[in-house]
């Protein structure tokens, strides 16, 4: 009642007052059901774990994690048990399990400080011993494994380790030289020394050659002045910056006598013992972020620092005490090339990360399909499992097959960085862009489908699915944009084919040489089992990359007669450059799923891999325009490809749990939703 | 599982006098579970002797009926109520019938004598084995991991009343269970590592869940823990003290209860919340070991160890160093690989798992570690066991692998664990 109203002895307001008491009255009445009612309400929904009632798994799951993990299987799960017995990793028990994950709810600085203290934490239990000295694939291998478990468990925490020690760590051993490694690699182990990596400014991102910093050298003192000119040129997003880094590494134009060099790496402390600013250094924070708060990112000005000579991390070039401007290699984009070629590590580490975090939200996402239930079909029946509809079955389970298809790409990416040799460089740089471009944009359309699919729970940060996608962003950005790497790929498969063409020689390497073979022929009337076979598979495949590549090489040369400059070329011709990179990566992951494969003896494995297989190149031909567009299928073809998913949706359908299960993800790094959410909402766990 | 003979020589005390109730033979279960054991997949090689003791009835456990309370005792005085086949098969066969039984709501579990459990009849096992087939020793353990699973899902409350030794399989009958009393002379260990064993019964899943690496100290070293210290680092869940454990036997009778919060209110109404830790106890030395037990591999954790021992060497870390130095250095190396996979797995997972590695060591392939421990410790008594491979360094990852790897026998099988259908979350974790 308005407290405004007249005198309450009115009758109208007695009457209202009167026919508000017996609304309630017959409310609460009705609200007092009879117990005997009780008995007839229908039955209270229950959870009954998947591994109940799905079937027990038709292969070994065990051996599927292997073709997964490898040999690192035995280093990801040490760090998993590290971060698992740590109070510091806010273990929480939810539904009967417990689960670790940070607490999202804390403040941007709390965050940090937990990253820091975690990481701290992983050093004391001797995680990080041998860093610099374990030499060889095993080293690399390991490192890898390090960088990649830390991440199941938060990105922040990947991403503040890798900074230190791939990044900084990387750049001291990569770009340094002995008098570097001696001085540098102890402290950086033992965090004594806290570095990070200043190469993007406000102004350049992708385009490095581009920042503006600006160091020159003063004979007189032998010492690097850096400068930062205008504010264009302040470094920007330096993870570490903000809050804990003593030291950076600091990308810059080296100006000797006037003659600028290029883009030359240096060593700089920004911060002292105590944790305060050092003179001539500025820093401000980044703030706060869509994800990633756990890493204090920050800008950084230099008001000419002064360093000491020694600090140019002088593998490619050096500067001499009187000033001379010394380098093996001539060509400045040749200089620049070498210089940053060993930083590919960071791309192939986003890439088997995001693999991981899409194998996060797949297993979630899955098994709550495999519990949850939605719609009755016909009346008094149970509801139907979420997975056991096919529309369902067609959001989730292709993903999965292709996460497994991925996963064997980016080990492939990883072997061949392990095992890279200077002639090989080239490669790896267009494979490890072509997969980490391919890789985390899957890894966000995967989550996004997965939040979905959770319904209402994806959207509880607890229950990751969503969340991740925040937090795994940045990957589509960091170490190169996705749609300029893409275009980058087209571009290098553009040289090569036109060298080998000049030379008059057979195409070799990055999986071309199909190119020197005929054209393969498709099947006029596609049916199912043609679309099973390997043979299809990897023809049309190829027929498309190399269909794609020759129409890209006559654009590009229709343009250069045109008279245009290369730069232009490139900037109009992107759409069939992007193309184009898509169907390299297709077939490039095609190739190394069937390296694997043949690894197999025939059995329910190998079985279930080809299941996979087919599932994956079905789908791209399903879901890639281009195969439309440029009429590699007809559209009665493409007719039977839509059909087959569908198909081959049912026959993966039993396989779902096995599959997410042999991800080797284990249950502490899922969420509530993947098990008893039930009782994990219970009243009694309020 | 491990049979401590040294303690046999113990006085057992005068039966208990048993107050309430009359013995009662629990009634068939419908799920023809001891036929299960008796006709379909025993060992063929094996008819003969001991096993017609299974026939045979005895009163290793004996049964006490109150209203909706059922108290089972273990009655096997004189071997510390070391669990022999007959008894597993029959806590198999009554906890079975107890589930089904709508008439039980509460299960009591405790020892005759001064012991709640030594373990597992080791010493039966391996005269098993020397006359038959190592099977029969696969046999035992599958009954005994099969239990340990039941009993780790186990939808009604099972309050064990740990009086004296609880160790090995007595660990595994009662760890897995919703409460876990502890008293004043509750002494806990997990042994097998100094016997070429490690520790089973699903040992890796419930050591592993302990805080930080105590679990991997335990496990590793045998360490005993006497009632405080379970308490601490949750292996037990209540502590009472050894006057008023019979007075907790009653009121629980008494109450009739199956729910879990009424009876959690009446232990405590006996239990002393914060019983002192001793002040020399090993839980004080959790960051030691968790600095030390964290460690990637056996070798790391003792040169870890050593370490600290040269910073300040007292009894405790050199008992400590020393237990790891006289243990079997396959076991040491199988047992820390256990409790880390243990970690990152259910239950079910976990005892699977041991019973491939249990098969193994009762094959003696690779090593014949766990007779020989079983010679110096249980038989021949001279407490030098010559441990082959001598060294952790010639123990390798392959030899490693080998144990956590399906058999390559054609008759074995991966164990075969009883279905357990609409689970509610407690009964899946209690630890």
């Amino acid at each position: 009642m308005d407290s405004s109203s007249p005198s309450p002895s009115s009758s109208s307001s007695m009457d209202r007052v009167n026919f508000r008491t017996q609304v309630l009255t017959r409310h609460l009445q009705n609200n007092q059901t009879p117990a005997t009612d009780l008995l007839h309400t229908a039955p209270c929904l229950n959870y009954s774990p998947p591994e109940l009632s799905e079937p027990a798994a038709s292969f070994d799951t065990k051996s599927l994690r292997k073709l997964l993990d490898g040999q690192s299987i035995e280093d990801i799960d040490y760090i998993f048990n590290l971060m698992i017995q740590s109070k510091l990793f806010c273990p929480r028990e939810r539904g009967g399990k417990v689960f670790i994950a940070p607490d999202f709810n804390q403040s941007m600085e709390q965050q940090r400080e937990m990253t820091m203290r975690r990481i701290d934490y992983l050093r004391e239990q001797g995680a990080f011993d041998g860093w610099f000295s374990k030499k060889g694939p095993e080293g690399d291998l390991w490192r890898f494994a390090l960088a990649e478990s830390v991440s199941v468990y938060d990105h922040s925490l990947g991403i503040k380790l890798g900074v230190h020690f791939f990044l900084w760590g990387g750049a001291i051993r990569f770009m340094g030289t002995k008098r570097h490694h001696d001085k540098w690699f102890k402290p950086t182990e033992t965090y004594e020394v806290k570095g990070c990596f200043a190469m993007t400014e406000l102004g350049h991102g992708s385009n490095v050659r581009g920042i503006e910093t600006v160091t020159r050298y003063d004979a007189s003192t032998g010492e690097f002045i850096i400068n930062t000119p205008c504010e264009s040129a302040q470094k920007y997003w330096i993870g570490g910056a903000a809050n804990h880094a003593t030291h950076t590494v600091v990308f810059s134009q080296l100006e000797i006598n006037g003659v600028n060099q290029g883009v030359h790496a240096f060593i700089a402390q920004i911060r002292d013992g105590n944790g305060n600013i050092c003179p001539n250094i500025r820093i401000a924070d980044c703030g706060h972020k869509i994800g990633l708060n756990g890493v204090d990112n920050g800008r950084i000005w230099f008001d000419n620092l002064r360093i000491p000579r020694e600090n140019l991390l002088n593998s490619v070039a050096d500067v001499s005490p009187d000033g001379q401007y010394l380098s093996a290699i001539k060509d400045p984009d040749q200089r620049f090339a070498a210089f940053l070629a060993p930083l590919t590590s960071g791309r192939v580490t986003i890439a088997a990360s995001a693999m991981n975090t899409t194998k996060v939200g797949l297993a979630i996402a899955i098994r709550y399909s495999l519990s949850r239930r939605a719609f009755s079909i016909r009346p008094n029946e149970p509801e139907v499992l979420l997975l056991d509809y096919p529309s369902h079955q067609r959001r989730l389970l292709p993903l999965l097959a292709k996460t497994y298809a991925l996963s064997f790409a980016s080990n492939y990416l990883k072997m061949m960085y392990v095992k890279r040799t200077p002639e090989s460089i080239k490669t790896v740089h267009v494979v490890s862009s072509a997969l980490k471009a391919v890789l985390t944009w899957h890894c966000m359309r995967t989550l996004q489908e997965c939040r979905e699919a959770c319904g209402g729970q994806g959207l509880k940060t607890e229950n990751h699915v969503g969340h991740l996608k925040s937090e795994y962003d940045v990957q589509l950005t960091f170490e190169g944009d996705n749609n300029v790497l893409m275009q980058q790929i087209s571009k290098a498969l553009l040289a090569e084919f036109l060298a080998a063409k000049k030379r008059n020689k057979p195409i070799k390497g990055l999986g071309l040489e199909h190119l020197n073979k005929p054209a393969p022929i498709i099947p006029t009337h596609l049916t199912s089992s043609t679309l099973r076979t390997t043979q299809f598979q990897t023809d049309i495949f190829c027929i498309r990359e190399r269909d794609l590549l020759h129409r890209f090489v006559t654009e590009v040369s229709q343009y250069q007669a045109q008279g245009e400059s290369k730069e232009h070329t490139f900037t109009v011709t992107y759409q069939t450059a992007e193309d184009l990179g898509r169907a390299f990566s297709d077939r490039l992951v095609l190739q190394t799923y069937l390296d694997v494969e043949a690894t197999i003896p025939a059995g329910p494995l190998k079985s279930v891999l080809s299941l996979m297989r087919s599932m994956y190149t079905t789908i791209v031909l399903d879901e890639d325009a281009s195969f439309l567009r440029y009429g590699y299928l007809s559209t009665d073809n493409a007719a039977v490809v839509r059909k087959e998913v569908l198909k081959l949706c049912s026959e993966l359908r039993p396989h779902a749990l096995s599959l997410v299960s042999s991800f080797g993800i284990p249950d502490a790094f899922l969420a509530p939703i993947a098990f008893n959410w039930v009782d994990a909402n219970a009243w009694s766990s309020v | 599982m491990f049979l401590l003979l040294c303690f046999c020589k113990l006085f057992v005390t005068a039966v208990e006098m048993l107050t309430v109730v009359h013995w009662v033979k629990p009634g068939r279960t419908k799920s023809n579970h001891i036929q299960d054991i008796q006709n379909s997949d025993y060992p063929s090689s094996c008819c003969c002797d001991s096993r017609l003791i299974l026939m045979a009835p005895t009163n290793q456990v004996l049964l006490k009926e109150s209203s909706n309370v059922r108290t089972i005792i273990l009655n096997r005085p004189k071997q510390l109520n070391a669990l022999s086949l007959e008894m597993i098969s029959r806590l198999s066969e009554v906890f079975h019938s107890y589930e089904e039984d709508p008439n039980v709501k509460l299960i009591i579990m405790k020892g005759e004598g001064r012991a709640f459990c030594a373990g597992g009849d080791v010493a039966a096992v391996v005269n098993d084995i020397n006359k038959g087939s190592w099977k029969l020793g696969a046999f035992f353990f599958s009954k005994e991991f099969a239990l340990n699973y039941f009993l780790a899902t186990y939808t009604k409350p099972q309050v064990s009343l740990l009086r004296g030794i609880v160790m090995g399989g007595g660990a595994g009958v009662s760890i897995h269970g919703r409460f876990r009393v502890v008293t004043d002379n509750t002494v806990f260990a997990m042994p097998e590592t100094a016997l070429g064993l490690f520790p089973d019964v699903g040992a890796s899943y419930y050591l592993s869940r302990l805080p930080g690496f105590f679990g991997e100290y335990v496990g590793l070293t045998g360490a005993r823990l006497d009632g405080a210290e379970m308490l601490a680092c949750g292996l037990a869940t209540h502590f009472v003290p050894l006057e008023k454990l019979s007075l907790l036997e009653d009121a629980l009778c008494k109450a009739n209860s199956g729910d879990p919060k009424i009876i959690s209110n009446i232990i405590n109404g006996f239990s002393n919340k914060n019983p002192k830790l001793k002040e020399k106890s090993q839980y004080f030395r959790l960051k030691i070991i968790d600095r030390c037990f964290s460690r990637r591999t056996v070798e790391e954790i003792i040169s870890a160890l050593e370490k600290e021992a040269d910073k300040s060497a007292d009894d405790w870390i050199l008992w400590t160093i020393q237990s790891l130095k006289k243990a079997s250095p396959t076991s040491l190396k199988i047992s820390l690989r256990s409790i880390r996979e243990g970690r990152l797995q259910g239950v079910g997972q976990c005892l699977t798992r041991e019973y491939r590695m249990v098969c193994t060591v009762m094959r003696g392939e690779f090593s014949r570690d766990f007779f020989e421990g079983c010679r110096a410790l249980l038989l021949d008594k001279d407490k030098t066991p010559k441990w082959k491979p001598s060294k952790l360094e010639l123990v390798g990852n392959d030899m490693v692998d080998r144990y956590f790897a399906a058999l390559d026998d054609k008759d074995w099988k991966d164990l075969k664990l009883p279905a357990r259908s609409s689970l509610p979350s407690y009964a899946i974790s209690k630890l």
